[in-house]
């Protein structure tokens, strides 16, 4: 099919999902997230009517957005791709569920986080051998090695810099799914209490909780550095 | 708050992570301890370039990945779509998998409600009651097959005494 019939769904200007930099910027107005909903509402209701490839659009608009976000909470860009996929094929399956009382990519984020959370409680929760000596070796966390501060001021600024990221994302693993959750969408997502109230069902009491304890956890990695 | 005294580590965990919308309040002790200030910037700026890390590790990947990913997406998408809806479990098993200790504390205790209401039941119960069910068990198929081979031996004869019925019977047989 598919190009044909999804073609004026994507010429809609969407993007995969509004980055902090795109919020910041102001290219996401009101205006243009109200025409996004109603379009999606539109393509919501062929796909429920039965119109399988119209279910593409909401791949190709979200799928960028949302294995970002699963790979800030998991690490590992090989586990990001399937559980991304799997986000994808709940949510079509789930879809005749969902009333639109919320944003569709809010309730896709719900459904990734709940993916998220299973796929940490089915991994092998321990660390083999191999793998803590090879963590030993290794100067560095798994950060990815896109932006390494290699163009730092010092190798001893770089060195702290990369210290403290290796601290950052130990703390964040360390953190229970859903603190994780909470934590990179109010850090590294620059989503308000309410908008991740939205989209985790919790109350603004119990983020602010989950929010300090993950700040603590945080504290706790970072309290021997000067 | 001291002005003289450093951060705490959660202090300056605070300053660059904190829990409500909008910046945190900055300490005093920050507008003039040029340590602290150090501390809170190499935490902002070990934060920022985990975020472009993570960020640019996927932003980064070229278009073509993307349309893969998209494919394979849709095609498992299809694949599901197409497939029947098959609940191998009932919903009522499903919640036995999950909480399989409640699910059987409840059956034991329904167990342990009907073997005593059975066991209350059997005591109260007048034995004159079972004996009576007993008899009429015992009595009333009886009373029914010998009334039943009466009316048939009795159909049988009237058919042999009408000679002309039995002649046919007889042509027939031969």
């Amino acid at each position: 099919m598919s190009g044909a019939a999804l073609a004026p769904v994507l010429a809609f200007p969407g993007r995969n999902g509004a980055h902090p930099d795109e919020r910041h910027a102001g290219l996401v107005s009101d205006d243009e997230r109200v025409r996004k909903r109603e379009r999606e509402t539109e393509i919501r209701a062929r796909v429920v009517a039965g119109d399988v490839d119209a279910f593409e659009y909401f791949v190709v608009t979200y799928q960028k957005r949302i294995t970002r976000f699963i790979y800030t909470l998991l690490r590992d860009p090989a586990d990001a791709d399937g559980v991304a996929q799997d986000v994808f094929v709940k949510a079509f399956r789930a879809l005749p569920d969902f009333k639109g009382q919320s944003a569709f990519e809010t309730w896709l984020t719900r459904i990734a986080i709940n993916t998220v959370r299973d796929h940490i409680r089915r991994r092998r929760p321990v660390v083999s051998f191999s793998e803590l000596h090879a963590d030993e070796d290794d100067d560095g966390p798994d950060l990815p090695a896109a932006f390494d501060p290699a163009d730092g001021t010092s190798p001893e600024r770089d060195l702290l810099s990369r210290d403290i990221r290796h601290r950052i994302a130990e703390a964040l693993v360390a953190l229970s799914p859903r603190q994780r959750a909470v934590f990179v969408m109010k850090h590294y997502e620059e989503k308000s209490i309410a908008e991740i109230g939205e989209a985790t069902g919790l109350d603004e009491g119990t983020i602010k909780s989950h929010l300090f304890r993950a700040a603590r956890k945080l504290r706790e990695r970072l309290e021997d550095l000067r | 708050m001291n002005a003289t005294r450093h951060l705490a580590s959660d202090e300056i965990v605070e300053c660059v992570f904190p829990a409500g919308d909008g910046p945190s309040a900055v300490p005093d002790h920050l507008g003039t301890c040029a340590e602290c200030q150090e501390r809170v910037a190499n935490l902002r700026e070990a934060w920022l370039l985990d975020r472009g890390a993570v960020s640019g590790a996927v932003d980064d990947l070229p278009s073509g990945f993307w349309e893969a990913q998209a494919a394979a997406t849709m095609v498992a998408v299809r694949t599901r779509a197409a497939a029947p809806e098959i609940r191998i479990l009932p919903a009522r098993a499903r919640g036995i998998l999950r909480h399989p200790v409640l699910a059987f504390s409840s059956l034991a205790a329904a167990l342990l409600l009907v073997g005593g209401l059975s066991l209350v039941r059997s005591r109260g119960a007048a034995p004159a009651v079972r004996t009576a069910a007993v008899k009429s068990m015992e009595k009333t198929p009886a009373l029914v097959n010998d009334a039943s081979d009466d009316e048939l031996l009795v159909s049988i004869d009237r058919v042999l005494e009408d000679s002309s019925l039995a002649g046919f019977l007889v042509e027939e047989t031969l």
